[in-house]
């Protein structure tokens, strides 16, 4: 795409979530810093992640620096490649047919800035045919930097009848920061391989947070992912979509915790293109301070038979929080079966009353129902990445008592 | 050990119970009959502590200490747990960590849970989401056996009956004879003659709740043949000429 068009897309708002100006940002190339340890640590227990990251991680980058390699070499005996985007692009020729395949460049203002000046940093997964990589592979972005914009382009490739487990951590300290973080993801997962993705997002209330992400399913493929946001932000859009070749299988599951003043206007989208394709699509929204959120989903039945369901949830903690519920869907096939369900509510009198007929204290009646709520039980995810997200429920759940 | 002395109970100052005495000792089952509305679940709810109802006169006591205004989750570390009627639907929460988390709470041990869960047969509810998606008899089964599950010391059971079929009702009374036997106490809200009729030998005194006061209280040959022959308010002038 000729750079007059992207200069020109740089204006062009997003259809969905406030607009923001990105003069407001820091979009040039940034100067080399010093990245503090502690720093990194504090940002990882935000994330459930724990300690020693640095040495973890499968890719670490804080603001533009790349830290953490661990795994590469470990992982390059099996035939798997984790690199920054730019190396990939670089070393790998094919790499190029992947790149901006799934996201156009000019779709909204925050792809054309990632595709002009992200320099391709970002993580390029690269898994060959048939491997299996049970351990999970962390892949962590983190901001510190105030004012800045990070923008940044991930690519990740499951070969046929191979899997992943991907964890992808992005934060910032827990302090105002004033930085915009945009993720462009294009994901392909190929024939009868699985892709299983979690994302946890911990930002702060002068965030900005715009991730764009595709993902293609080939035939006879998975894709699971789950998504996890419970920090304040200003404001943060993301609409994922997911197209499904046939027989393959994608479920989405999100949890949004909207804070403070906070707009978060969260979609996820399946698209049902193969023959016995099914999709579901799972989401819980609590709503507390005066946030807002958007939940937005939607399934497309173009190919039959085939089958999709939405189940979206919004349970409202606060007085001031807003909870919009927008389930789609849309069929061009007789054979696809979309069903949807959506229901918005306040945690009942009736169910404190039951807990604490049965010894939960008050607190501990509004926790427990909180994090039954907000607890997606997703058997598919491999036992690693359901601690990560039990931990990072029960720290929801226990902040909602302070 | 439960003592109710000269309750009365209001909700939104509106008085629904007058002047209600029991007395409770361990290991005995009582159980409450009264036509609809009499307010047979207010009276447990109210010894529960639960919101709307308030005592606004008398005093609860229990193992000596009064626990009149005790909130409902004190109590139940006491050893005093209802049984809802209708218990409400928690999505996301799966009836198996709302087992362990109840179990961890009340140091129940493996073997005892095991028991009840096979008598009441709820294993396979443990996958799905509390009470969510069950029938009728599937949920008063669970609900039965998450309310013995935390070893009262008494049990307020708020008809467990309703809606079941004969073998759930077999299996309900099979629990609560277990449960008498290990020395818990039963206050049993019911419309049911066959479970009346299973758990007769274990019945230490039947109340009939009317009008929000408890009318007559006595043995189960004294109570239950007149309710059946004449009603409720037939039996009860038969129970003044006694």
């Amino acid at each position: 795409m000729d750079r007059e068009a992207l200069l020109k897309a740089l204006s062009k708002p997003s259809p969905y979530g406030p607009d923001v100006e990105l003069s407001r940002f820091n979009l040039g190339p940034a100067e080399r810093e010093r990245i503090e340890e502690k720093e990194v640590n504090r940002i990882s227990s935000r994330l459930g992640f724990g300690k020693d990251l640095l040495r973890k991680a499968d890719y670490l980058q804080v603001n533009e620096s790349i830290l953490s390699r661990s795994m590469r070499e470990k992982l390059a005996e099996r035939g798997a490649v984790v690199l920054p985007t730019s190396e990939a692009l670089k070393k790998l020729d094919w790499v190029k047919e992947y790149s901006w395949r799934l996201v156009r460049p000019d779709t909204d203002k925050y792809t054309a800035a990632a595709s002009l000046y992200s320099n391709e940093l970002g993580f390029f997964i690269y898994v060959p045919p048939g491997t299996k990589i049970k351990d999970p592979i962390y892949t962590c972005l983190f901001i510190t930097r105030r004012g800045y914009a990070q923008l940044l382009h991930n690519i990740v490739i499951v070969d046929d009848g191979a899997e992943l487990n991907l964890i992808t951590g992005c934060g910032v300290p827990d302090q105002p920061i004033g930085s915009l973080h945009v993720g462009i993801s294009e994901y392909y997962v190929g024939r009868k391989s699985k892709l299983t993705y979690t994302m946890i997002h911990a930002w702060a209330p002068d965030m900005v947070v715009r991730p764009r992400t595709v993902v293609r399913v080939g035939e006879g493929g998975e894709y699971v992912s789950y998504y996890v946001i419970y920090s304040p932000v200003e404001s943060l859009q993301t609409y994922p979509k997911v197209y499904l070749g046939e027989n393959a299988r994608a479920t989405l599951n999100s949890i949004v915790v909207g804070e403070s003043r906070g707009v978060y206007d969260v979609g996820s989208a399946i698209v049902l293109e193969g023959r016995d394709s099914a999709g579901e699509i799972l989401s819980r929204n609590l709503g507390r301070g005066s946030s807002l959120i958007y939940a937005r989903s939607r399934i497309e039945g173009r190919a039959g038979p085939s089958r999709g369901h939405i189940e979206c949830l919004g349970l409202i903690d606060d007085d001031n929080a807003t909870i919009e519920s927008l389930p789609e869907i849309s069929s061009s096939n007789p054979e696809a079966i979309l069903t949807h369900e959506a229901a918005i509510g306040k945690i009942s009198e009736d169910l404190i009353n039951y807990l604490l007929s049965k010894g939960f204290s008050e607190e501990e009646a509004r926790t427990a129902i909180i994090k039954g709520f907000l607890n997606i039980e997703e058997p598919k995810l491999p036992q690693q990445i359901r601690e990560v997200i039990k931990r990072t429920i029960e720290y929801i759940a226990s902040r909602a008592t302070g | 050990m439960l003592e109710v002395r000269e309750v009365d109970v209001a909700v939104s100052g509106r008085r629904i119970l007058t002047n209600i005495n029991m007395d409770i000792k361990s290991r005995e089952l009582h159980v409450v009959i009264g036509p609809n509305g009499s307010g047979k679940t207010s009276l447990l709810n109210a010894i529960m502590g639960l919101k709307p109802y308030e005592v606004i006169k008398g005093s609860i006591t229990f193992e000596g200490s009064n626990i009149t205004l005790e909130p409902p989750y004190v109590k139940a570390k006491r050893g005093i747990v209802v049984a809802y009627q209708l218990p409400p639907t928690i999505k996301g929460l799966t009836t198996g960590r709302f087992v362990e988390e109840l179990m961890k709470r009340f140091k129940v041990e493996g073997s005892y849970a095991e028991v009840l869960s096979e008598i009441l047969e709820v294993k396979d509810l443990f996958t799905r989401y509390l009470f969510d998606k069950m029938s009728g008899g599937e949920k008063k089964r669970l609900e039965t056996f998450l309310t013995l599950l935390t070893k009262p010391k008494i049990a307020l059971l708020d008809e467990p009956d309703s809606g079941v079929d004969i073998e759930s009702l077999n299996k309900m009374s099979e629990a609560l004879k277990v449960v008498l036997n290990r020395g818990t106490s039963i206050v049993l809200v019911t419309h049911s003659p066959h479970m009346l009729k299973l758990l007769r030998e274990h019945i230490t005194v039947v109340h009939v709740l009317y009008g929000g006061t408890i009318m007559y209280s006595g043995l189960y040959d004294e109570v239950i043949p007149y309710i059946e022959k004449y009603g409720f308010s037939g039996a009860l002038s038969q129970f003044v000429r006694v």
